[in-house]
């Protein structure tokens, strides 16, 4: 009983940890970009205040029970997908579920978000949501395929499909040096997963007025807002986990996290935007190109 | 008629469950036909359970579902589902390829009374020419098979095959798999299957992708497990070429079905990429286990998904994405069913979808396939596109039409089946290695390596496990906190004055603003050179020039055999000469 109780203020502490850091860094985007363009952009606490602000908005427009549950899912998905990735590699704390799941469960888990999202999109029945919904999903499974050969490779390589053991693998080289030809891929992947230039064209920030989140307003909004903050979190540290060495402290976590989300900002706020046929197009050619000659000199020797 | 069909489907059902665990094996010698050393028999086997097993769910399900109507659509249908059925156990139990190939036949003839009422000549006409180049490759295959060493029970096949010669080995392994990926949809050869799914009476879909398809799986496994063997030598060419045409037919069918309007047809492609699957982890030693779970989980899928659309078919007569829509809350029902259905499809963690997936995906890391495990699961992933159209289409977004806003709830009979299979799908979830058992002791009977097991809720795998329950679990806790939350934070909520209380670039639509995004879903993906590739190619091409060839052929011979009765004599004197010629060399 202590155990559980254990694990339960553990999976808390997990969760707050990655609202606040993703709120932190949701900020720090907002600024960094800011700074990229000759701006001084807004305090690196706007963010958080945003969803405090949403949430306690009077009104909110509401489509029926499946509008509710959309979101619901979007935000359950996002804590899964942290709850079954290890926080630290080489240590026995704050693993939050990830014994019970793999690899696998997190690529899966990945997606169950973005679904349960285009479902509350959809009966919205706001067409220019639905657009961004489609858009989403079709950019989805070009950004996946490079992303899945890497981490097939890596698989195969550890001959697990066990998070922690991947990270805890790379005591002498992190896998990005050694295997630069399934990071660079990989990358790729992840600079549109996070939402970034060149693959942004699904959210469209500022400029076009369509985009999964067109409907939502009010507590839904900041409940989505939060969904992203935390599931970036999530999604840095299984980078972190995978291509460089993981981590055994807080600070050391924060610090790689933030390293690769200072590279993603900044590729992101240097190249223009893709449309979705040629984001797809871009990313089934030279991501995946790179990440077959990376599996085939990873593995194959 | 329909009563009798569905007591005949529960009474197999009872049947198979009490008589689980007996073994029950008849064989007969056809001496007293002047046939000696011929032996046929049926027997008893966990492969043959397992299969009689989703035969006879299949079979109840879709006569459950037949209620529905007051006055049936298709009487013909349950006239001939009990001999289809009893068909199909004959082929499951028997341990001849005599008695198979008895059961194939009837199992192609019977379909095609059922299907002939509702297809076009065209559809109908693909239909019998597969199956009946399906049934002489089978035939052939098996009088190859029977010359090695003159018997017909699969025990021995093996035994027959060793002593054919090399290009014999070859020429009856590609006539088998021919005849069997025929049946089972592997692109290329899936030309009769998408209009025949499409035309067929929607509960009648369902038998054929849930029950009819796998008949082909069953055929796969028989020959390669003991026929061929194929686990006992190294077989890597016949491996790598039956996962390559495994995962090509998923990717291929994949991106069509991302394109379909027709709900049928779309899930007819649907079918053929899980399928696929399946086939990709078949030739595996390590994969079986994959490939039985997934035709398990398939199965019952498909049975939800085909019902499903069935009944919507029953309520709105349409049966495209562009004309449905906005059903949401006129059939909620039937919406939280295709919900459960759509998240096992794409293989999503909760629910027993993503068990199979997790086999089908170790067992390929397992065995090294690294550049077709990325493809299947890319396949997979690319799949979310069509299964978000299919709900959307049907239930999310405006209704296209007036007549879909005062629509009631679909019949009971349709959701009975689909309460029991939505179930089912979630009890496996939660314990994915629940069936584990079962498919272990086919594992052992056809000698290969087990699944580990040690708990219902945790399936193994040699790269790792997971357990279903504590994903099952915490979802549903995180689910019901963040519910709470939503529901308790202090704003409120206002109901949307009607469907157009949307934001709209700060416009207002009317009832005659085309809304609902299912039409033009997807299409923008045409200017992807990979996708349009795939869009604008189709096997058709290839089978029109065959035709084409074939009528030059047959001009070259009209010209030669004319009709004209003098010149036939011709011919006869000809070919008489020759006979006699030949006989005295």
């Amino acid at each position: 009983m202590v155990g559980d109780t254990m694990i339960l203020f553990e999976l808390l502490l997990i969760l707050l940890t990655a609202y606040s850091v993703g709120f932190i860094y949701y900020g720090l985007y907002r600024n960094i970009t800011a700074r990229f363009q000759r701006r001084f952009g807004p305090p690196i606490t706007q963010s958080f205040y945003d969803s405090i602000k949403f949430f306690s908005k009077e009104e909110s427009t509401s489509h029926g029970w499946m509008f509710y549950l959309g979101p619901i899912i979007a935000m359950s998905g996002a804590i899964m997908t942290l709850f079954f990735i290890p926080i630290f590699s080489n240590s026995t704390a704050f693993q939050g579920l990830s014994e019970y799941g793999n690899l696998f469960v997190v690529l899966y888990l990945m997606v169950l978000g973005p679904l349960g999202n285009a479902l509350g999109v959809g009966v919205s029945g706001n067409p220019f949501g639905v657009m961004g919904v489609t858009r989403g999903l079709s950019r989805l499974f070009a950004l996946e395929l490079p992303f899945y050969i890497a981490l097939i490779a890596l698989m195969s390589i550890n001959q697990t499909a066990d998070i922690a053991t991947i990270a805890s693998n790379q005591q002498e080289t992190i896998n990005a040096i050694a295997y630069p030809l399934l990071f660079i891929p990989a990358l790729f992947a992840f600079i549109g997963m996070m939402g970034q230039s060149p693959f942004d064209v699904v959210g469209a920030p500022v400029e076009v007025y369509s985009g999964p989140a067109s409907e939502f307003s009010g507590k839904f909004l900041a409940l989505l807002m939060s969904q992203s903050a935390i599931f970036s979190f999530a999604k840095l540290v299984l980078m972190v986990h995978l291509f460089l060495g993981g981590a055994s402290g807080f600070i050391e976590l924060l610090l790689k996290t933030f390293i690769l989300f200072l590279f993603v900002i900044a590729f992101g706020s240097l190249y223009g935007r893709f449309k979705t046929p040629q984001s797809i197009d871009f990313l089934l050619k030279v991501p995946t190109a790179i990440a077959i000659v990376g599996l085939i000199l990873a593995t194959y020797n | 008629m329909r009563i009798i069909n569905a007591l005949l489907a529960l009474i197999s059902l009872i049947i198979l469950v009490s008589f689980w665990q007996d073994n029950f094996s008849l064989y007969v010698d056809l001496a007293l036909l002047d046939l000696h050393g011929v032996v046929i028999g049926i027997q008893t086997s966990a492969l043959a359970n397992l299969f009689a097993l989703l035969i006879g769910f299949s079979w109840l399900m879709v006569s459950l579902a037949s209620f529905a109507s007051k006055q049936s659509s298709h009487p013909a249908l349950f006239r001939w589902l009990p001999i289809l059925s009893f068909a199909l156990f004959l082929m499951v139990y028997t341990v001849d390829y005599l008695l198979f190939f008895i059961g194939w036949e009837i199992m192609s003839i019977v379909t095609y009374f059922i299907l002939a009422p509702t297809l076009t000549p065209q559809a109908l006409i693909k239909y019998v020419l597969f199956a009946m180049a399906s049934a002489l490759a089978l035939l052939m295959g098996i009088v190859i098979l029977y010359s090695g060493a003159e018997t017909l029970l699969y025990m021995d096949a093996n035994q027959g095959f060793m002593l054919l010669s090399l290009e014999m080995k070859i020429v009856v392994t590609l006539l088998m798999l021919f005849a069997f990926f025929i049946k089972l949809g592997a692109i290329g050869l899936h030309y009769w299957v998408v209009d025949s799914y499409q035309q067929a009476d929607t509960l009648f879909s369902a038998y054929l992708s849930a029950i009819l398809s796998k008949m082909g799986l069953y055929g796969v496994i028989i020959f390669l497990t003991q026929a061929v063997d194929i686990y006992s030598f190294d077989a890597t060419l016949l491996t790598y070429s039956i996962a390559l045409i495994g995962v090509i037919s998923s990717i291929i069918a994949t991106f069509k079905a991302i394109r379909e309007d027709d709900l049928k047809r779309l899930l007819a492609y649907s079918s053929i990429a899980q399928l696929g699957y399946i086939v990709t982890v078949l030739a595996l030693a390590n994969g079986m286990g994959g490939a039985l779970y997934h035709a398990i989980i398939h199965t019952l899928i498909k049975l939800l998904l085909f019902i499903n659309i069935a009944s919507i078919i029953a309520l709105t007569k349409r049966s495209k994405v562009s004309e449905l829509g906005g059903l949401i809350y006129r059939t909620p029902h039937s919406f939280v069913m295709l919900l459960i259905a759509i998240i096992a499809l794409a293989g999503m963690p909760p629910l027993g979808g993503f068990a199979s997936k997790y086999l089908i995906y170790t067992s390929l890391l397992d065995a090294k396939m690294l550049l077709i495990l990325s493809a299947v699961m890319f396949a997979s992933v690319s799949g979310f596109l069509y299964i978000y159209k299919l709900i959307y289409g049907i239930y999310l977004g405006h209704p296209t039409h007036k007549s879909l806003e005062s629509l009631q709830e679909v019949s009971k009979w349709y959701l009975l089946p689909q309460y029991i299979i939505a179930l089912l799908l979630i009890i496996i979830g939660t314990f994915p290695a629940l069936i584990i058992p079962m498919i272990n002791s086919v594992l052992r009977q056809l000698y290969l390596t087990s699944i580990p097991y040690e708990t219902i809720t945790t399936l193994e795998s040699p790269l790792g496990a997971y357990n279903g329950s504590v994903i099952m679990g915490a979802f549903g806790a995180i689910f019901v906190v963040v519910l709470f939350f939503l529901w308790r934070v202090k704003s409120k909520t206002k109901e949307a004055k009607d469907r157009f209380d949307i934001a709209y670039c700060g416009e207002e639509p009317t009832t005659t603003t085309p809304l609902h995004y299912g039409y033009g879903m997807t299409k923008e993906l045409q200017r992807v050179s990979f996708i349009a590739t795939i869009w604008h190619s189709s096997s058709g091409t290839f089978y029109n020039a065959l035709t084409e060839i074939l009528y030059a052929f047959s001009n070259r011979i009209r010209k030669l055999y004319t009709g004209n009765l003098a010149i036939n004599f011709n011919w006869i004197i000809l070919f008489a000469v020759l006979l006699l010629w030949w006989g005295t060399q």
